[in-house]
């Protein structure tokens, strides 16, 4: 089983050495004390107040039920992974969280989910403070047809985050340092945010998203439409990220759910099947069907 | 387009549409009319817009001439005084007794009538074609749906004849094929009064019926038949003349000025033995000739500057007279004493 | 099992290969000819009015010695001088053979109707000449110039009257002479209309049609987007929805003269706007245009991808902020495309504009939007109904330019969609 595991750890340390190596894995299969040494990702005794609080959250596109009673708590500075077969309410679920799901007609959350203590669909929660303080990166990059400047200034003009025209270059400059972008563009931030490659657009997406300083990154499968390079980069931008941020991510790659998570929670056909923390999951997962899933015998 | 940018002109496009509407809404209270509004007739409109312009030359605004057909004109004329309905109706046959009604019922009184002239109306063929000598009663029989049965005396069949022949064997053996104005022309109107009726009045029970059951009489003399052999050509003359012009067979009926001006492509046909001649027509010898008038709101006068003038203008010797510039443009003048007697009646009633 | 294996499936292919390339080519060929059709007709539309209209924009002038009378010309009443009379008594002193009535009068035809105005603009224009004879260019007569440009033969012409053996000798005299040119009529384009065809111009008619594109589009364009974008963005999705969605589909489909009748219900009898004034014309097509301008912002706002909406919504914009920054600046080429179309058929209408008065006889150039104005399509309409020969080339000039104007508005409308086109 240990060995079997070892199969997802894809060490975030050598992706961290710029060599960007993925070769065949079993080259790691050896080492799977891996798991317990990432040091950064282990999860700091402050953070054990959740942050945001689910509980019983149904979820209807008109009669369908997509999300089944589910109930998880998300900490401060961790990242957790949610996995689970195509399908299961893996984007429906996360799109709960900053009630991206309002836009789609016949959808329907019930149930509970606190954030900060507050109930998000309650009057005391404004949507706008809700995105501004939850924010969203998608599966596919989607910057704004405008400069690389707009694409991450557009956040705090919106919420009046910067006082003057210095500010907000600091800002727009920070963010991009954050996602790693700012010496591939500093000199072209006037040029289209469409004219960079696919990972680089992810990353200026999640710029975009820093820029507003939020309090939880939500990111649904960031990673699938790039190359293995730019997913390194990403991957390696989380681990940085999770310093400050609470991040959930929907992965598709249980690779990358062992690489950068703290907590890996498994959906099945709308139902949270098991939530615990990663290596636990990946090394002794306590459903069957939760082994099922990460022993590649479906999904 | 950056966000500014896009406000900005979104503010610009919001703030015209109000100052439009704004202005739309108040915009009567804010200046008198000072162009006269001119209504009716299609065949008095080229005159009409003659007369305009020399008004405009003398230093008034030009009149706004609109060509909405005699009962078009008259509808919009008696709907009431005021800026806002029209000053002068032309109208190519006298106001009838209804209209003069619906003009009292909202207000419109005093109607000064003058009358300006003559206008044939005129059964025309191509040059290429065969002009034939007609008479009111072969017009009738080969335009009306119902005809008298010419084997039986005094009874009503459908309309059996197809071509000339048929009519009066000393005509050529050609189908009948007449392009004619639609219903809403005035031209049409006229055309039922003098061909028509007077074509039907050549039976002698016809003729009785006329004085009995007037209703009837009309409904026989004024329904044209839909067998094809009748075309409605549409308001626009010209296309009847482009028409003839390619169909040597075919007749087209059509005001006089349209003849005079299109002499070199098509002529006209003689009717009860008087050709089509801007002569016979003045002298009263050509059969098929209607006035044609225009009708003065008196209310007006005087507060809208220039009707007056226009008037005068219209019934000068320069415009009516046997050379005027209105008889040059086709409109057949009335005799010297008629005209001098309209122009001492109009400027009394002024 | 008798599956064939791989071979047979190349055979089946290989096979049906010609016919269905027969096929495509058969459809081809159809698309081809049907294209061949297209610019057979448009050819002969274009060729037919060009064929007519195109002589329009010349006209013929003629140089005469006028000799401008101090005494009929005086020099505190230039402007309401008898400059006819001063043309014909330079007339006579030019044809010194001229001697009857009957011949003094036909030989004012050598000259158009208009030409005291010409005079009249001379003399203003230069009021020191007055007391000497200059030489001056004038416009000739009607029958003169439909002869000279060839748009009807001599004999013609003195068939139908338009001129008289003895005019067109004097003519070819004058031609001999070198006192005849043909040149631009840029008068075609400045004045307004007349009852004489050499004076009438489009000027007016184009004045008019301007102010009615002004407010149309000033009108129907926020009226338009701000509705689509409603409908489309904000309002839900519910039966009472659906419903204004498919009446507006269906207002694209009355016809147009329902529009004007609307309007003369509701702006000159309700309302007691001016008749015949451009602001009138303009709400009804504005009445007309919007529909067709909601359902192509409609259609815009529909193809800008949710994406966008989502990152926008994700880094916390209002829904209004969405909108307004980001999905209509992405719809705003296909609005104005929308738009520009709208008003490339209202341009061309004249049914609704019969309804409001605004197919009239119109002389001066409207300056505000509640004068009394024509306007293109209508000016087309009212010289075709004309006696007078000579109206029927200016209606056919008319034509083009119209055609013209409506060419220019739909490369416009190309232009805009190709510019901006998917930058997402
Ligand atoms: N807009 C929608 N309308 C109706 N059903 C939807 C919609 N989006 C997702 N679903 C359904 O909800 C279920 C969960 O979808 P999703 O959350 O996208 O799955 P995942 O992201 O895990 O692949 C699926 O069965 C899908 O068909
Ligand atoms: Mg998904």
């Amino acid at each position: 089983m240990k060995n079997f595991i070892a199969k997802f750890i894809n060490t975030s340390a050598l992706s961290r050495d710029n060599s960007y190596c993925y070769q065949d894995v079993s080259v790691f299969l050896s080492d799977t004390s891996q798991l317990k040494s990432k040091e950064p990702f282990s999860l700091p005794e402050s953070s054990k107040k959740p942050c945001i609080v689910c509980r019983n959250v149904n979820v209807f596109y008109k009669n369908k039920q997509a999300i089944n009673d589910v109930s998880l708590d998300i900490y401060r500075r961790e990242v957790l992974a949610i996995i689970g077969a195509s399908g299961c309410g893996k984007s429906t679920f996360i799109r709960c969280l900053n009630r991206m799901n309002d836009t789609i007609e016949g959808c329907r959350v019930t149930g509970q989910i606190l954030f900060d203590g507050i109930d998000i669909h309650s009057k005391d929660m404004d949507v706008v403070l809700l995105r501004a303080r939850v924010g969203m990166v998608f599966q596919k990059p989607n910057p704004f047809p405008k400069s690389i400047y707009e694409n991450v200034a557009y956040g705090p003009k919106i919420h009046g985050l910067a006082q003057s025209k210095r500010e907000l270059d600091e800002i727009v400059e920070v963010s991009l340092r954050k996602a790693g972008l700012w010496d591939e563009v500093k000199d072209r931030l006037s040029h289209s945010g469409l004219s960079l490659s696919g990972g680089q657009q992810q990353r200026l997406c999640i710029a975009r998203t820093i820029a507003v300083n939020p309090e939880v990154i939500l990111m649904d499968e960031p990673c699938s439409a790039l190359d293995p390079i730019a997913t390194a980069r990403i991957e390696e931008l989380m681990a940085e990220l999770s310093q400050e941020y609470a991040i959930v991510i929907v992965t598709h790659s249980l690779q990358q759910a062992a690489r950068v998570s703290h907590r890996t929670a498994f959906f099945h056909l709308g139902s949270l099947i098991e939530i615990g923390p990663t290596e636990e999951i990946f090394t002794r997962p306590s459903k069957k069907l939760t082994e099922d899933y990460i022993t590649g015998r479906f999904g | 387009m950056n966000q500014k940018k896009l406000s900005i002109s979104t503010a610009i496009l919001v703030c015209a549409s109000f100052i439009l509407i704004v202005t739309a809404w108040f915009s009567p209270a804010l200046a008198a009319r000072d162009t006269i509004q001119i209504v009716g007739s299609s065949t008095v409109y080229p005159f009409s817009i003659t007369v305009a312009e020399h008004l405009g030359k003398k230093g008034f605004k030009t009149p706004k001439v609109e060509s909405t057909g005699t009962g078009g004109g008259f509808k919009l004329f008696c709907a009431g005084v005021g800026e806002t309905h029209p000053d002068i109706s032309n109208a190519s046959r006298a106001i009838k007794d209804s209209e003069k009604e619906t003009c009292a019922l909202n207000g419109v009184k005093d109607i000064i009538e003058v009358k300006i002239g003559y206008d044939g109306i005129v059964l025309a063929v191509s040059k290429k074609g065969q002009p034939m000598d007609l008479t009111t009663k072969d017009i009738f029989l080969a335009i009306a749906k119902q005809v008298p049965d010419p084997k039986e005396e005094g009874k009503i069949i459908p309309n059996p004849y197809k071509t000339w022949k048929d009519i009066n064997p000393n005509f050529p053996n050609i189908k009948i094929e007449i392009y004619g104005p639609p219903p809403t022309s005035g031209t049409r109107d006229a055309f039922l009064e003098l061909a028509m009726e007077s074509g039907a009045k050549s039976f002698t029970f016809l003729k009785e019926m006329a004085k009995k059951d007037e209703k009837q009489f009309k409904s026989i003399a004024h329904t044209i038949r839909e067998d094809g052999a009748y075309i409605d050509a549409g308001e626009n003359d010209n296309l009847i003349v482009q028409k003839l012009d390619g169909n040597p067979k075919a007749l087209g009926i059509f005001g006089f000025s349209f003849l005079d001006q299109n002499q070199d492509k098509i002529q006209g046909c003689s009717i009860n033995g008087a050709k089509p001649t801007f002569e016979n027509i003045a002298s009263g010898s050509y059969p098929l000739a209607r006035p044609l008038f225009f009708y003065v709101k008196k209310a007006h006068v005087g507060v809208i500057p220039g009707i007056k003038e226009y008037v005068e203008e219209f019934l000068s010797e320069r415009a009516i007279g046997d050379n005027g510039y209105l008889t040059q443009k086709g409109l057949i003048p009335l005799p010297k004493e008629e005209r001098e007697k309209v122009r001492n009646t109009v400027k009394g009633q002024l | 099992m008798n599956r064939p294996s791989r071979i047979p499936t190349a055979d089946i292919v290989r096979r049906s290969l010609p016919r269905r390339y027969k096929k495509e080519r058969r459809f081809l060929i159809y698309g081809a000819l049907s294209i061949v059709v297209c610019f057979l007709f448009l050819g002969i539309f274009f060729s037919g009015i060009f064929r007519m209209g195109w002589r329009a924009f010349f006209e013929t002038r003629i140089k005469l010695p006028i000799y401008l009378d101090p005494e009929l010309i005086l020099p505190y009443n230039i402007k309401e001088s008898d400059y006819g009379l001063v043309i014909s008594q330079s007339l006579q002193r030019f044809f010194p053979d001229v001697t009857s009535r009957q011949e003094k009068r036909e030989l004012s035809k050598l000259l158009g109707a208009g030409v005291e105005e010409v005079l009249k603009e001379f003399v203003i224009k230069h009021p020191e000449a007055v007391g000497s004879a200059v030489e001056i260019w004038l416009p000739a007569g009607d029958g003169i110039n439909l002869i000279n440009k060839g748009v009807i033969s001599k004999e013609r012409a003195i068939q139908a009257g338009l001129v008289t053996e003895g005019i067109l000798q004097k003519f070819e005299q004058l031609s001999s002479d070198g006192r005849v040119s043909t040149g631009f009529n840029s008068r075609f384009f400045t004045s307004g209309d007349s009852h004489t065809p050499s004076m009438a111009g489009i000027g007016g008619a184009i004045v008019g049609s301007f102010y009615l594109m002004v407010v149309t589009f000033f009108l129907s364009f926020p009226i338009g987007v701000g509705a689509a974008i409603y409908l489309e963005e904000c309002a839900p999705k519910s039966r009472l929805t659906d419903i204004i969605d498919i009446n507006i589909n269906n207002l694209t489909a009355v016809p147009s003269i329902i529009f004007g009748l609307i309007g003369l219900a509701i702006f000159l009898n309700f309302f007691k706007l001016p008749r015949s004034s451009p602001l009138v014309g303009g709400l009804v097509l504005s009445l007309m245009t919007i529909p067709v301008i909601v359902i192509a912002s409609k259609s815009a706002l529909k193809s800008v991808p949710p994406s966008i909406r989502e990152a926008a919504l994700g880094v916390g914009a209002s829904k209004i902020q969405t909108i307004f920054h980001h999905v209509v600046p992405l719809a705003l080429p296909g609005m104005f495309t929308g738009a520009i179309l709208g008003m490339a058929r209202a341009v061309g209408e004249t049914a609704p504009l019969l309804m409001v008065g605004m197919v009239a006889f119109v002389v001066d150039i409207p300056k505000k939007l509640m004068d009394p104005a024509s306007a293109l399509p209508v000016q087309i309409y009212l010289w075709s109904d004309q006696p007078d020969r000579a109206f029927n080339e200016k209606a056919a000039a008319a034509i083009i330019v119209l055609i013209f104007f409506m060419i220019a508005m739909n490369s416009a409308a190309i232009f805009l969609r190709k510019k901006y086109e998917r930058k997402y």
